[in-house]
């Protein structure tokens, strides 16, 4: 049984389509990437899978069971956490803090919220920054900060909505470490969209594409670069019809 | 024992504002020995009173961030529930404030359900608007004596059961333990599970959401937090005034009142609301019965009141704790 599972899911927002008719599933264990050009419905469809918006069509399952226009608050309870692409915080909250938020959702016990937070902190590489203000952080940081608070919620799936945006090339690097050490270390099954193509093509195992709010190709990630499709998708048909011709001008 | 040792938790606090804090408690022990007057006795019951108003404030409005403007309606209710019991059946303090918190969170959960479905200052204003709304009601509903209000019959006796003294000295030593047994609840809660929950609402509710945090929930339990602070304080007022009257109890005054207490001492803080009370009742009292008596100004300590929130309103929305908190952090670097 896949671990997500999602079935022909339409999204309207008034009159723009921003998904449509999108199936896909993720396997238990997988690691999958999600691209596709700005606009083209990927932050839409996390935000259906987590509830944040209500879906006009089709239907999702999470672990076999129907989530379909869950609250977030309760998707997040069965186990599927997400991080967002622009991250806000207006500045109350220390790092350890932050991240405490995220533990407290499997306990009641202040101690235990600090041992587990403080474990997570550890191994996300941010020890040492627990008293600091994650708004006074650097964005690659505090990127990671929101990795870690979703993280302490103890989830089995978990989305990332670019994590590596805006970060220089020793940050992603880094970054590629830490969400591979919480795919193979933590086991959790990670889905990611991204624009940094390095990132997405060194960690996903399977690669969706999204083009105009529809889905058009899946695949490996070296089968991906080739599709024509996608080439299209993110160059222009010009371009694509070049490359496809043979003709290596760039 | 857990709960009980972070009750006692003041890890987070530098150990100059304990040792202040120490001194404070000390001077507050000891006033009612001090020469003082009995104005000076009036202002310090009325400063004690604020400061627990301030400090149920906070939980929803600072910690939460959503400002309530509506909070004099469960001063009412708290005050209303203690002067008819003890006026119809004889019931005392002790016994009816407890009772009355109990409405004033069954009332909080009324309206606590379609109020926090707004956000920002529709939130606000809606909360006024609750608060005028049961003003109205009280002031034509005759078993609660109407707009005369209720005047509360003297025991023969002093009474520690009925919450009547002759000496004010017993008054400021019953809220004095209020006080206490305020500030280390809250002292607990600001770093307790919900506390935690509400402080990520205030930062980012949808993210907070996403984190599994039922925030429409967190919020209405934070309000009746708040709402029992505010309802055993009303129900204290009940016996310290011998008289209550909806238009000043339930007034849109008292609601402004004390949510000032905590946004100029500093909301979403442990000390913020206690600094406030501590400059804004001293300022009022004084100041008003310095310019009460004269004609033509006696408007002006409202007018000076508007230009402090002006100010934090427009230089430091954290208050004068803030300040603090900035200096600090800027010293450190």
């Amino acid at each position: 049984m896949p671990i997500l599972e999602v079935q022909d899911l339409v999204k309207d927002f008034g009159g723009l389509r921003a998904n449509n008719h999108i199936s896909f599933s993720v396997e238990k264990g997988e690691l999958l990437g999600l691209i596709g050009p700005n606009g083209a419905g990927k932050s839409t469809l996390f935000n259906c899978i987590a509830g944040v918006h209500q879906v006009t069509a089709g239907k999702i399952l999470f672990e076999g069971k129907d989530i379909t226009n869950h609250r977030s608050y309760e998707i997040c309870r069965l186990g599927l956490a997400r991080t967002f692409q622009i991250f806000t915080s207006s500045g109350d909250l220390t790092v350890i803090e932050n991240v405490m938020v995220g533990s407290f959702l499997k306990t009641r016990s202040r101690q235990t919220a600090k041992k587990k937070s403080e474990a997570i902190l550890d191994f996300m590489g941010l020890s040492g920054l627990e008293d600091q203000w994650v708004s006074e952080l650097p964005v690659a940081a505090q990127k990671r900060v929101a990795m870690a608070t979703a993280l302490a919620t103890q989830p089995r799936l978990l989305l990332l909505d670019e994590v590596a945006a805006g970060l220089n090339p020793t940050e992603i690097e880094q970054t590629i470490g830490v969400i591979r050490q919480i795919h193979f270390d933590m086991g959790v099954t990670v889905v990611l969209i991204e624009h940094v193509m390095e990132l997405v093509m060194n960690l996903s195992q399977r690669v969706i594409v999204l083009d105009s709010g529809t889905l058009i190709a899946e695949g490996k990630p070296e089968n991906i670069k080739q599709n024509p499709e996608v080439i299209k998708a993110y160059l222009g048909e010009r371009y694509a019809s070049q490359v496809t011709a043979g003709g290596e001008k760039i | 024992m857990e709960t009980l040792k972070n009750i006692f938790d003041f890890s987070d606090s530098p150990h100059r504002d304990l040792a202040v804090f120490g001194i404070f408690t000390l001077f507050l022990f000891l006033f009612p020995v001090l020469p003082h007057s009995s104005f000076a006795m009036a202002t310090m019951i009325q400063f004690l009173m604020f400061s627990l108003y301030g400090m149920g404030w906070n939980t929803i409005g600072g910690y939460g961030g959503q400002v309530d403007l509506g909070k004099a309606q469960f001063a009412g209710i708290g005050a209303y529930t203690t002067a008819i019991m003890l006026i119809r059946w004889n019931i005392p303090f002790w016994v009816s404030a407890p009772t009355g918190m109990i409405f004033a969170i069954i009332w909080s959960f009324v309206i606590g359900y379609p109020l926090f479905r707004m956000k920002g200052h529709y939130f606000a204003i809606a909360t006024i608007a609750t608060s005028l709304v049961l003003l109205d009601v009280f002031e034509v509903w005759d078993f609660v004596g109407g707009a005369r209000g209720l005047e509360m019959p003297l025991k023969t006796m002093p009474s520690f059961l009925y919450l009547q003294f002759r000496n004010d000295a017993y008054y400021y030593y019953v809220l004095l333990f209020l006080f206490f047994l305020g500030f280390f609840y809250i002292n607990w809660f600001r770093k307790s599970r919900l506390g935690f929950q509400l402080r990520a609402i205030k930062d980012n509710e949808e993210v907070a959401r996403s984190l599994g945090i039922n925030a429409h929930w967190c919020k209405i339990k934070a309000y009746a937090i708040a709402t029992s602070f505010v309802a055993v304080v009303g129900s204290f007022h009940a016996c310290y005034n011998f008289n209550i009257e909806p238009e000043d109890i339930m007034s849109l005054d008292l609601s402004i009142l004390i949510a000032m207490m905590a946004m100029i001492g500093g909301a979403g803080s442990l000390w913020g609301p206690i600094i406030g009370a501590a400059i804004l009742i001293p300022l009022k009292s004084y100041l008003g019965s310095w310019l009460g008596g004269k004609a033509g100004l006696a408007g002006l300590d409202l007018i000076i009141y508007a230009v402090i929130i002006m100010a934090i309103a427009a230089f430091e929305p954290k208050g004068i704790w803030g300040i603090v908190e900035k200096s600090r952090r800027r010293r450190r670097k």
